[in-house]
Formats: structure tokens, C-alpha cells, sequence
């Protein structure tokens, strides 16, 4: 406050609602000293208990210690570092915390202001955004997963159909059956002939043998057939779900191999797909969110070589890699597609970019991904592949986001 | 029966291979299958048939490509289409492939035989 200037009474602090930013102001201890009108609500605590209190544990951690302690000792200051704050209602809501220090005249640190910036409206938004790029994502594959579910469609109803007649066929045989009974109690030796010789002819006609083993057949090739379809609609109903608030502990090959399934029927005319997957560890992470990430560099690596193949017929090839580096793991998509133009490298990751023909692309399948990844603390890289195509290479580290 | 018309029948998924069989049991066709376009190619190679009745989404090579390799093959087979997708292949294709007919995944079995009786010349038994 410089001299003679108007004085602003730092107790009006508490007044102040700044919508969802909660404002602190901390002494050299890390204890509150003041706190706005809207960390009552974001600490879900009244006003006056927070002052007061210590400080310290509501802050994330980040390298070489708390964000506060790290403030308040050694002066470095913080920018939407991003955390969580429990309630005492168990209420967990995500935040932004910027923390500065504040220094004397004389350069000695005297505390810290710090602002939480509850992100729940914002999360709330990108989850959306997610939610409406996979579904996008969902509607590109729907033509081949719909043909998958077709042909065995095709068959189950055809064989359905030939069932009914095999029934039909074998009623024809039980009524000659119960005739030749009737015709037994009467006891009338010429009638029982009759009776048998239409048995006979019957199920001559009808082929008994061959329609009871073809009718069997039927029924399992059908069976085999509605697994499929099962299988289909398991994959992709896992794919829609949503993820839940917390980072769980997920396989990625197998969330890879997952996405492949509903990817493949619109490539695997086309496609050879390659696998070299490492051992690895569970990963702290979303893995909705991951999946949505490898079914983006895939469909990408599909219509990459789509567009090759237009003008060099023959076959192309994605080739998935999984490997464990020290404590992150690395997934990479090669494609043998067109390549990414040299021109065009520094755009991929910005949202609205595409080079794709208008309606196969939204221009927010790599911008989301790179976000999805950075969100999980890990970095996504393309370079160019021999033979033209690229690499998209993922990683991520083990334990999820570091803290800050 | 020595008049049996022959039907060569193609389609990369062996159930509906199956099926059609055992739709077609009793319309009296010598059935020959193939599961991939170089197998029925060389069946081609190696015996005329009447009909061919192919699917169009396989691995390699389309149906209407196949089509038309088998013409050069076997001109005088009658040549149908099955598919899911009727409506993706443009009729200019079908025009150039000698395409008579075509036949909707799942099929109508009515319709099925109705179809193939047309194709091949053959009464109604």
C-alpha cells in the first residue's frame, strides 16, 4: 500500500463472493489468516472456523513438496495447479490452486495469497465435449459394425426360417407315426400295412436322418452366430459408457485390443493388423477416455490408408506396440497411410483442423486426444514411419497425473 | 438328377455358405461353395457352372470385380449379387459386371429361390 493511499481494510476480503474462486490469505505458518465469502462454499466450512486453521493439507503436492510450504519457504509460485478438496461432507470437488507468496519490503516472505477455482462446471463441460466426440467417433464406425451384425444376422434368420420347415417336416412324420398306432389298436392287419408303408414313405421323403443331424447343425451355427452379435454389442456398450469421477487401475493392451474389436470390421477388408504388445503394468488412469484416445489413431490410421489405397490398390497395414519405459508405459499406432503433409505437422493437435473430406472428420478427434492425454499427464507425439505412413505414440505415466 | 443346374455360391463367411445350402436343399442345384474369391476362381477354372451367386463386401477383391473376372472366365454363368448393402454399389457397376440380379442379406427365402428359379431358366417344381 503505498503512502498516504486510500487503505483498503483486508477484513472487507471476507465480503467479497468471487463467484466459484476461493481466495485465502495465509501468515508464515501455512495457517488462515483470511478467506473470502466463497471458500465457505468450496471448503464447505463456515467462514470464521476456517479462519484459523492450518492450511497446509488442502494444497496439492508437487515436486520437492507442498505447493504452500514450497511458497512460503522458498518463494515459488504456483499457476492452476490441479487438485481436489474434500469437504467434511465427503463432497470431493475439483479445483485450480494458484498460490503466491508475499514478501516484505525487505524480501523476507510473510505468507500467501492462494486462490481455489472449483473446476466441477468445467469438468462437467469437457465431459460432454468427450462424450460428443465419441459419439461421433461411434457414428463413423456404425456402418461396419452394422454389417458385422448383419451377416450373422443373415444366417440366424435363414436358418430360423429352415427350422420352422424341419418342424413342419417332422409333424408330417409324428402324424404318420400316431396313424400307424391307431391303426395298430384296431388291429386290422391290412390298415397296419397301409399305415407302415406311408411311415415309410414319409420319412423317406423327409430324410428323417439328414434333417435331424442338419437340424442340430442349424441350431449351433445359429448359437455360434447370436454370440457373436452378444460379443458386438458388449464391445461397443463398454465403448459408450462414461467414465466415473476417479482414475482406476487399467489394462491398456487389453483397452487397446478392445477398441481394435470395434474398429476392425470397418478395416478388415483392407487391413492387416499387427500386435506387439509388452507386459504391463496396471496404469492409474481413465480408461473410457484412453479407449476414446486409440479408437481416434485408429479410425485415423484407418482413413490415412483408405486415401492411399485410392490411388495404389492393395492392402495396408496398422501396426499396434505397447512397451513398459521405467515408470511409463508407451503405445504406439504405425499406419501405412498417406503420411501427414510436413506443412500440415505443427496443426494436427489444434481443434477444427482436418484434411478430411468434409463429413468424416470433426477436425476434434486429435485435439481431443492430445488434451485426453495431457489431462493424464502424458504426452502424445506423431513422427513420419518407413515406408510414408506415421507413428502416433502415446505415453503415460504409470501412476496417473503427478500431483501439480 | 443328370440336368442339375450348376450354382457356384461365394462368400467369405462359411455359416451363410451353410445356410444358403441348406435354403437351396430341395431346388434340385448341384451347390458348389467357395469361401474366398481365389478359390472360386479356380473352381472356375476347372468346371463350367450355370450360375454364380456372390457376396460383395470380401477380403481382396469385391464381388462385382469377381463377377467380372468369372465372365471372362465363364461368360455364359448367370451372375448375382448378395449383399447387405444393396444400394452401395453403383448400378453403372452392376451394368458393367452383367450383374441380373441381386439379393438383400437376410434374405427372403421365397424371394431367395423365386429369384435364382428366374436366373437360372428353371420351372417352378
Amino acid at each position: 500500500m503505498s503512502e498516504g493511499g486510500p487503505a483498503v481494510d483486508l477484513d472487507l476480503i471476507g465480503e467479497v463472493a468471487l463467484g466459484n474462486v476461493a481466495v485465502l490469505v495465509v501468515d508464515g505458518d501455512g495457517r488462515v489468516v483470511r478467506c473470502n465469502a466463497s471458500a465457505a462454499e468450496i471448503f464447505g466450512r463456515e467462514q470464521k472456523t476456517l479462519v484459523g486453521c492450518s492450511a497446509t493439507a488442502w494444497f496439492p503436492e508437487a515436486a520437492g513438496g507442498g505447493i504452500l510450504a514450497r511458497a512460503l519457504t522458498e518463494g515459488v509460485r504456483f499457476q492452476d495447479s490441479e487438485s481436489w478438496v474434500t469437504r467434511p461432507d465427503g463432497v470431493r470437488t475439483p479445483v485450480a490452486v494458484s498460490c503466491a507468496p508475499i514478501a516484505a519490503p525487505d524480501g523476507r516472505l510473510r505468507g500467501a495469497v492462494a486462490s481455489f477455482q472449483d473446476l466441477s462446471g468445467i469438468r462437467q463441460l469437457q465431459q460432454r465435449v468427450l462424450q460428443t466426440e465419441k459419439m461421433a467417433a461411434i457414428g463413423q464406425l456404425a456402418a461396419g459394425v452394422a454389417h458385422e451384425i448383419n451377416n450373422p444376422m443373415g444366417f440366424i434368420h435363414a436358418n430360423l426360417f429352415q427350422m420352422g420347415e424341419y418342424v413342419a417336416d417332422l409333424r408330417r412324420v409324428s402324424e404318420a407315426v400316431d396313424a400307424l398306432r391307431k391303426s395298430a389298436e384296431l388291429g386290422n392287419a391290412r390298415e397296419i400295412v397301409e399305415a407302415a408303408g406311408r411311415l415309410g414313405s414319409v420319412s423317406d421323403e423327409v430324410d428323417v436322418d439328414f434333417l435331424l443331424s442338419d437340424l442340430a447343425k442349424a441350431i449351433r451355427e445359429s448359437q455360434e452366430g447370436s454370440e457373436r452379435i452378444r460379443h458386438i454389442v458388449q464391445d461397443l456398450r463398454d465403448f459408450s459408457h462414461q467414465d466415473t469421477g476417479e482414475q482406476v487401475r487399467s489394462d491398456l493392451n487389453q483397452c487397446l485390443d478392445s477398441t481394435a474389436n470395434i474398429v476392425w470390421p470397418m478395416m478388415k477388408h483392407v487391413i492387416v493388423l499387427e500386435r506387439e504388445y509388452e507386459d504391463l503394468p496396471a496404469v492409474l488412469c481413465y480408461p473410457m477416455q484412453l479407449k476414446q484416445v486409440f479408437m481416434n489413431l485408429l479410425v485415423n490410421a484407418f482413413q490415412a490408408i483408405e486415401e492411399k489405397l485410392e490411388v495404389a490398390p492393395g492392402t495396408g497395414r496398422i501396426l499396434l506396440q505397447t512397451a513398459r519405459r521405467g515408470d511409463r508405459v508407451v503405445v504406439s499406432v504405425t499406419d501405412s497411410g498417406v503420411g501427414i503433409d510436413p506443412a500440415n505437422v505443427d496443426r494436427i493437435f489444434a481443434p477444427f483442423f482436418t484434411t478430411k473430406k468434409v463429413g468424416t472428420g470433426t477436425g476434434l478427434g486429435l485435439s481431443t486426444a492430445y488434451n485426453i492425454v495431457h489431462r493424464h499427464g502424458g504426452s502424445l507425439d506423431v513422427e513420419s514411419a518407413a515406408g510414408g505412413g506415421v507413428t502416433f505414440r502415446l505415453t503415460l505415466p504409470v501412476d496417473g497425473m503427478p500431483r501439480a | 438328377m443328370p440336368d442339375a443346374p450348376a450354382l457356384l455360391i461365394v462368400d467369405d463367411e462359411a455359416r451363410i455358405l451353410s445356410a444358403l445350402r441348406r435354403a437351396l436343399r430341395r431346388e434340385g442345384y448341384e451347390i458348389v461353395t467357395a469361401e474366398t474369391v481365389a478359390d472360386a476362381l479356380r473352381i472356375l477354372d476347372e468346371r463350367p457352372v450355370d450360375g454364380i451367386l456372390s457376396d460383395h463386401k470380401m477380403p481382396g477383391m469385391s464381388g462385382v470385380q469377381f463377377l467380372e473376372e468369372a465372365s471372362r472366365r465363364r461368360p455364359d454363368a448367370v451372375r448375382m449379387i448378395i449383399t447387405g448393402w444393396t444400394e452401395e454399389i453403383p448400378s453403372a457397376r452392376l451394368e458393367e459386371a452383367g450383374v441380373c440380379a441381386l439379393v438383400t442379406k437376410p434374405w427372403d427365402d421365397a424371394r431367395l429361390k423365386a429369384t435364382l428359379r428366374r436366373a437360372l431358366g428353371v420351372r417352378p417344381v
